[in-house]
């Protein structure tokens, strides 16, 4: 932190591309750009700031009144058209050249290159979902994009304004729902860098997070080609743990692991309370009537299926309809079945603190598919 | 002093240690005197008295939000706590102390007298805004006691017309915004035709003092820009009280749209907010620097340039909202017109100091502080206004210090010096000078500790409105800092208002004027006569200092005793 602090001019810094005092990492292609624009901003500012309060002091001292005496002085000039003219004038001619800086390198953060590589971006109360289709891959919470290449969001939003902000490549723009918006970027260094939901959307606003994962081109081919393939090829029995490691992170901000009450209710115990029908629902029925044969619910599995499908239709009791109804459209039918076993073999997987217990060795190659994603 | 120049009453003030026996304070008694009054000076204390405490109940909820970040994952509160905390503090300090505090609180005290008038125009109407603003207040305590009001202070769709997102407390906060968005039209109508109507002969409109005209652009801004507010909380309401679809695109409507008309009034509040600022420090460089202001038509007119420019430069609050890139370059190119303004403000006032006899006083040091912390704010606009950068920087917690440094630390710090200044003629008594600038001193590094770590806070992308952040980005060292620049801001104001009030009791009588002002206020009693002037005062240059000399007697400044009086032949002599 020292170093940051002392770095007050980025140019005295060694790596362009590191953090400098007032700017984070720069890892895009219009981080450089955006950074110069700052920095001659910054420069203008400075010397501004410097002639404004090195006259303050300089005549606040200079003529500063005798305490002593109380004399009245009016010998300064009233006004002077000169002068006035010189300082609106050369703030105007600076301020139409900043206009002009910003505005062209605003056009290159807009306008994304035709070749550009699509992504889809869903966001809702509190969780992001990247959906590549070029590869039929979706992703919640982390989003894995080509090193070199530009990559294009399309963004759509269930619920209320959110804004896609990732600080080391510069780039913004809110996501307003019932219409699409656009985000380009190229990423020009590998790494994870940290996405944030910047504006504000409720409760759960400062957890909206996720990480953006930049990998060379072939690695990224890797990746998705195993990203695609995952749940498919995957054994049922290692379904469960898929879901946890994998699909978790899109339930986490309101659904808790170790009972704890959230904005919906917790996933420990959900077995449990599914098959006993203990359940009870906002319109005083509790799951039970629902159950068994003639019961819409014939297994404590159709009710988690529909929950996860429906999730306005059986609201739990003390609980709001907040979820989205698009889970239809966002989960294959397996990862719903890879869910469902999540909740059925819940005790397997995490332990009553909620923390996830780590699978025996033999799965471990399987169970860890996302973790370098 | 003179008859002709101020009041029949002045010849009580000759001995300086018994105050005038007949004030405003002493006119009339009881509770109910004061309830219904319509004395503006009354109405101005009553204003300062609610301003103030909404200002203590808004800091309390500050120090709670930097509390809470003083670590990653927060220290004393939930996520939801969270939300209501900022969002109060926000709503509170916009609409119940900055809006009104300079315009209605100090304004209404000092710009009849200072304009040679016995009241504002209209009297009942300035009663009524007053009774309003409470009215405003008590349905923000409604709103939190039905459910309280986490949609921070813009009150962004569709999040605060979904009754599944926003808390319960929705209706009654956008109706008590709306209720006070009506005080503040109400004020503005009548000063507009207060100064239109009421001045006396001689105050031409280049003769006015320049809070006058900050006063004035304000007004306009109030009367055109608040309606457009009062019409988007309405239509807010409806939608989320009957469900009808205007903002919310579930039900068909467009949250850009909401966007666009709040900013329409927002904007321009934000000068609302800082023209009273500006117009205030004009005054108090003028008369602590004994000095005749520079450029008293640029000042003016940048008054009124920054009020019209206000209106067209809303856009640039939403560069980022998906707006069309052609209608961002539009609002960026309009946006730095306004930088223009400010800037011949700032130098003129410099030039004002130029060859003055500066005292350093508490409102001078005000005065002072604002030019450096507005010179902050103003300069780091230029980042704002500018895409490319902004795109990066918005709702950042550099947006946060950039209107902290110029909503809290100009137009506030610009009400305090003119509380300080005008001080002695309110209440009739001095404060401890060492005191004052040991707050100023206070108020001043605890507000730029507090705001200027923001900006790297900000410019390395830590986002506004959060709870919590990631440990690992670096950000906690600054959200310390800021912390404790907040306890330390705070200390300064309980220190400010505690030797305010102390003189209120134990204070030296003060003198009819204090600093040298010559301004029509210095020319009554402190505290002035209820009808402020028995007899229409006579007006002369407001800046021009050198007619004026100190008198050991009245512990003050008077007309010197070797220069007649405008409108008399003779010099005049006690």
């Amino acid at each position: 932190m020292m170093s940051k602090l002392l770095s007050i001019f980025p140019a005295a810094h060694g790596d362009a591309t590191g953090p400098t005092f007032w700017m984070p990492e720069a890892a895009s292609s219009v981080a450089g750009d955006v950074d110069w624009i700052l920095e001659f901003i910054n420069v203008i500012s400075y010397i501004f700031f410097v002639i404004i309060v090195f006259a303050l002091l300089y005549l606040a001292i200079k003529y500063r009144r005798d305490p002593e005496r109380k004399q009245i002085s009016g010998e300064g000039p009233t006004h002077g058209l000169a002068l006035e003219l010189t300082w609106t004038i050369i703030p105007t001619l600076l301020v139409v050249v900043i206009f002009w800086v910003g505005m062209v390198g605003y056009i290159d953060l807009r306008e994304s290159p035709d070749d550009s590589y699509e992504v889809s971006v869903a966001a809702q109360k509190w969780s992001w979902t990247f959906t590549h289709p070029d590869y039929a891959v979706t992703e919640g919470g982390e989003l894995t994009v080509p090193l070199g290449r530009p990559v294009r969001l399309v963004m759509t939003s269930a619920d209320v304004l959110h804004s896609l902000f990732v600080p080391a490549f510069r780039v913004k723009q809110d996501i307003v729902p019932g219409r699409y918006s656009t985000l380009w970027f190229e990423a020009t260094k590998p790494g994870s860098y940290q996405l944030y939901c910047a504006e504000y959307c409720g409760r759960d606003h400062s957890t909206m997070l996720a990480t953006v994962h930049v990998l060379p081109e072939e690695e990224f081919q890797a990746t998705m080609g195993k990203l695609a393939r995952e749940y498919e090829d995957l054994p049922d029995a290692d379904l469960p743990r898929y879901a946890l490691t994998r699909l978790y992170n899109r339930c986490s901000s309101c659904h808790s692991l170790d009972g704890s009450t959230g904005t919906g209710p917790s996933f420990q115990g959900l077995w449990e309370r599914s098959t006993s029908g203990s359940t009870v629902f906002t319109d005083g029925t509790t799951l039970k009537d629902y159950m068994g044969s003639g019961g819409e619910y014939q297994m404590p599995e159709n009710y988690i299926r529909d929950s996860i499908l429906n999730p306005g239709k059986n609201l739990v009791e003390n609980y709001t309809n907040v979820m989205p109804n698009n889970f239809a459209s966002q989960l294959k039918p397996r990862q719903v079945e890879a869910l469902v076993l999540m909740m059925k073999h819940f005790d397997e997987l995490v332990d009553e603190e909620g923390n996830i217990i780590e699978p025996p060795a033999a799965e471990e190659s399987e169970a860890s598919t996302g973790d370098g994603g | 002093m003179v008859v002709d120049m101020t009041t029949l009453d002045t010849g009580q003030m000759q001995k300086p240690d018994l105050a005038p026996r007949d004030n405003y304070l002493t006119h009339t008694r009881g509770a109910w005197s004061w309830l219904f009054t319509l004395d503006h000076k009354r109405i101005g204390i009553m204003y300062l008295t609610c301003v103030l405490s909404a200002f203590f109940v808004a800091g309390v909820f500050a120090l709670l939000v930097r509390t809470q970040l003083l670590t990653p994952e927060g220290t004393i509160m939930s996520q939801d706590d969270y939300n209501q905390a900022f969002t109060l503090h926000g709503a509170i300090m916009v609409f119940l102390v900055i809006i009104p505090s300079i315009p209605a609180a100090l304004g209404n005290f000092v710009l009849p007298i200072m304009l040679g008038a016995k009241d504002v125009a209209f009297p009942r109407l300035n009663l009524f805004s007053f009774w309003l603003w409470v009215a405003g207040a008590l349905f923000f305590v409604l709103a939190l006691v039905t459910g309280g009001l986490d949609t921070g202070w813009t009150f962004y769709t569709p999040y605060s017309t979904d009754p599944n997102s926003a808390m319960g407390g929705m209706i009654p906060a956008v109706t008590g915004a709306f209720i006070l968005g009506f005080s503040s039209i109400f004020t503005g109508m009548n000063f507009i035709v207060t100064i239109h109507r009421l001045r006396p002969p001689g105050m031409t409109w280049f003769r006015m003092p320049l809070f006058l005209w900050g006063i004035y652009a304000t007004a306009i801004l109030q009367v055109m820009a608040t309606p457009v507010l009062g019409i988007t909380l309405a239509l807010l309401a409806v939608e989320r009280a009957f469900g009808i679809g205007i903002f919310n695109p579930a039900l068909g409507g467009d949250p850009v749209l909401y966007q666009h008309f709040f900013w329409f009034y927002s904007h321009p509040a934000v000068y609302i907010m800082i023209l009273p600022g500006m117009a205030i420090i004009s005054d108090l460089i003028a008369v602590h620097s004994h000095r005749h202001i520079f450029g008293y038509k640029f000042i003016a007119y940048s008054s009124i340039a920054i009020a019209l420019f206000s209106f067209l430069v809303w856009g640039h609050h939403m560069f980022t909202s998906g707006q069309s890139p052609l209608v961002n370059v539009i609002f960026s190119a309009i946006t730095f017109s306004v930088a223009i303004p400010s800037a011949i403000k700032v130098f003129n006032w410099l030039a004002t100091m130029y060859k003055g006899s500066i005292s350093w006083n508490t409102p001078m040091l005000y005065a002072m502080g604002f030019i450096f912390i507005f010179t902050i704010g103003g300069l780091t606009g230029l980042h704002l206004g500018t895409l490319a950068t902004d795109v990066h920087l918005h709702d950042t917690y550099f947006v946060v210090a950039h209107f902290h440094y110029v909503m809290m630390g100009s137009a506030l710090v610009a009400m305090i010096g003119g509380l300080h200044h005008w001080w002695p003629k309110i209440t009739g008594r001095m404060y401890n000078e060492n005191w004052g600038r040991f707050g100023f001193a206070l108020v001043f590094i605890g507000f730029n500790v507090t705001f200027f770590t923001q900006f790297m806070l900000g410019s390395q992308g830590m986002p506004r409105r959060y709870a919590t952040y990631p440990a690992d980005a670096g950000f906690q060292i600054y959200h310390v800092i800021s912390s404790i620049g907040s306890y330390i801001l705070a200390v300064g104001f309980f220190v400010t208002a505690g030797y305010l009030l102390q003189s209120m009791f134990g204070g030296r009588r003060a003198p009819a004027n204090p600093w040298g002002g010559r301004s029509l206020e210095w020319q009554c009693s402190s505290p002035p006569p209820h009808d402020n002037f028995s007899e229409t005062p006579t007006v002369g240059d407001c800046y021009d200092f050198s007619v004026l000399e100190w008198s050991d007697e009245e512990q003050g400044y008077v007309w010197r005793s070797d220069i007649p009086h405008p409108g008399e032949e003779e010099p005049a002599g006690h």
